[in-house]
């Protein structure tokens, strides 16, 4: 088969298999991403107490690796994810979809480097006599600084996550092929998300509101995908249509 | 008015709005930036801890206020860098795409750099497990964390060094925008590029950011108050050639 013809079959994809492979990739990184904080760190991690989480993380190294790979897995989903949907969302407004993508990837860049100071901790504690020069509350207090830095460069990635919902929720908003109080949905989510601009405001309001409002943007997005994946014949009415800002 | 008909008229956007919106967000851009260096003025005291760790204590919103704003700074060089993707798309399109991936990296790493400023509210918590450290090695850990930062964002300065570069290459190469801003914008690519060694950057100092300041403001100024010459821009683009577009 030539290279043109490879291409074309690729191009051919119907839209509703990509919406579809969207809400998988969606579903997947939920999952995978929330895993390592969620699963491991909320089960391990006893706020304000430094020896017990020190205990605990060293007690469960192979569930701490685990939420490492996770977390891994997580970031390479949503580039996934963001791919697809960039591509679904090109025929609404091309330049528009582009900007949301290169929000996004600067947000998986940061997503995957918070598992840098996932892994912190236990580097430190694993660290043996190398390490010695500090006492072992000391190195305990270290793990459990780099548990807190590990949540604050989430909260960066979720503004990124938040700006991507409100632009993408934006699009949905606009597209005729998407139901559009998803997009509204969605876009509401990302203005939760947009407050980790500032973390202490953001934490307060977190339950219930941002959460609540998190499951209603993206629950009935990924099932919608999954399920419905879009109204194809209009998705290619639309970009046979477009061409926005076309070179 | 339909559907159809509102979709057509955005996809018709000239490229004349098309650049005063980039000068628009370009100025957006500017005006947060400044912003927040505004909010985080004397914070920070070089070389020492314990006053840095006394400022950011006392002035805890406002150096929040300032990373938050910083954080949106970032947000508006992404658009930025969409709409000069697309604006230039027509003089060369993989040195376009290029160029944004240069600022995107530059971007995730200046997004990460806030991460190290956020540090202290950790390191100079109340948790009472902190007392494993005395109060002064707490403060040097601030400061080794900022440290961190600052120059975090000499990583990124030296991408957006690279992108001014191509940047003015592309401009000197098009025909619907002055050669000299295309000049401007590779010496200020010059300038980023001296934080390849941060030491020579900083002798260099100040003379190497007005550079890059003044060049990225009149290019700013350029898009907002004249934009590009239309005509010159739909001729480039028709004489593209025409790959698949992205």
């Amino acid at each position: 088969m030539s290279t043109t013809a490879m291409t074309d079959r690729i191009t051919e994809v119907s839209p509703r298999f990509k919406a579809r492979m969207a809400g998988a990739f969606q579903l997947l990184e939920a999952i995978t991403a929330s895993f390592p904080g969620v699963f491991v760190l909320g089960k391990l991690v006893v706020d304000g107490n430094a020896v017990a989480t020190a205990a605990n993380i060293l007690g469960h190294v192979r569930l701490f690796w685990l939420g490492f790979a996770s977390s891994l897995i997580g970031v390479a989903c949503h580039i996934a994810w963001a791919l697809l949907m960039y591509e679904l969302l090109k025929p609404v407004n091309r330049s528009l979809s582009l900007l949301a993508a290169f929000g996004i990837l600067v947000g998986c860049a940061v997503q995957a480097l918070t598992s840098l100071f996932y892994l912190a901790p236990l580097l430190i504690l694993q660290g043996g006599g190398s390490f010695s020069a500090f006492t072992a509350e000391q190195l305990q207090a270290l793990a459990l600084m780099f548990v807190k830095l590990n949540s604050y460069a989430n909260d960066i990635y979720l503004v990124f996550y938040g700006f991507w919902c409100v632009l993408t929720g934006y699009l949905i908003f606009r597209s005729t092929f998407l139901p559009r109080v998803l997009g509204v949905l969605l876009a509401i989510t990302g203005l939760g998300w947009v407050m980790y601009l500032y973390p202490p405001l953001a934490h307060y309001l977190f339950l219930p509101y941002i959460a609540v409002a998190s499951a209603l943007g993206e629950i009935p997005l990924e099932s919608w995908l999954i399920m419905m994946g879009v109204n194809a014949q209009r998705w290619k009415e639309q970009a046979s249509t477009a061409g926005d800002w076309r070179s | 008015m339909n559907t159809p008909v509102m979709v057509e008229r955005i996809a018709e956007t000239s490229p004349r709005r098309k650049a005063r919106i980039t000068g628009v967000v370009y100025l957006l851009y500017f005006l947060t930036a400044v912003l927040a260096v505004f909010f985080m003025r004397g914070i920070v005291v070089d070389g020492d801890a314990a006053a840095t760790a006394h400022n950011i204590l006392a002035h805890e919103p406002l150096f929040r206020l300032g990373l938050a704003t910083s954080l949106i700074a970032t947000a508006l060089y992404i658009a930025v860098t969409g709409l000069f993707y697309g604006l230039f798309k027509p003089v060369n399109r993989s040195v376009s795409l290029l160029a944004a991936f240069f600022s995107l990296v530059g971007c995730a790493i200046l997004a990460l750099s806030h991460l190290f400023d956020l540090a202290p509210f950790v390191v100079l918590g109340s948790a009472q497990y902190l007392s494993a450290f005395k109060v002064e090695q707490l403060q040097a850990l601030t400061m080794m964390f900022l440290n961190f930062g600052a120059q975090t964002v000499n990583i990124c300065f030296v991408f957006f060094g690279f992108y001014c570069l191509l940047i003015g290459y592309l401009i000197f190469r098009s025909a619907f925008l002055p050669r000299f801003l295309g000049v401007l914008m590779a010496l200020a690519g010059l300038g980023w590029l001296t934080f390849l060694s941060p030491p020579f950057a900083n002798r260099l100092s100040p003379y190497n950011l007005v550079l890059g300041f003044l060049a990225e403001l009149s290019l700013m100024l350029w898009l907002l108050a004249m934009g590009v010459n239309v005509q010159r821009w739909k001729e480039q683009a028709s004489a593209a050639p025409k790959e698949e577009r992205v």
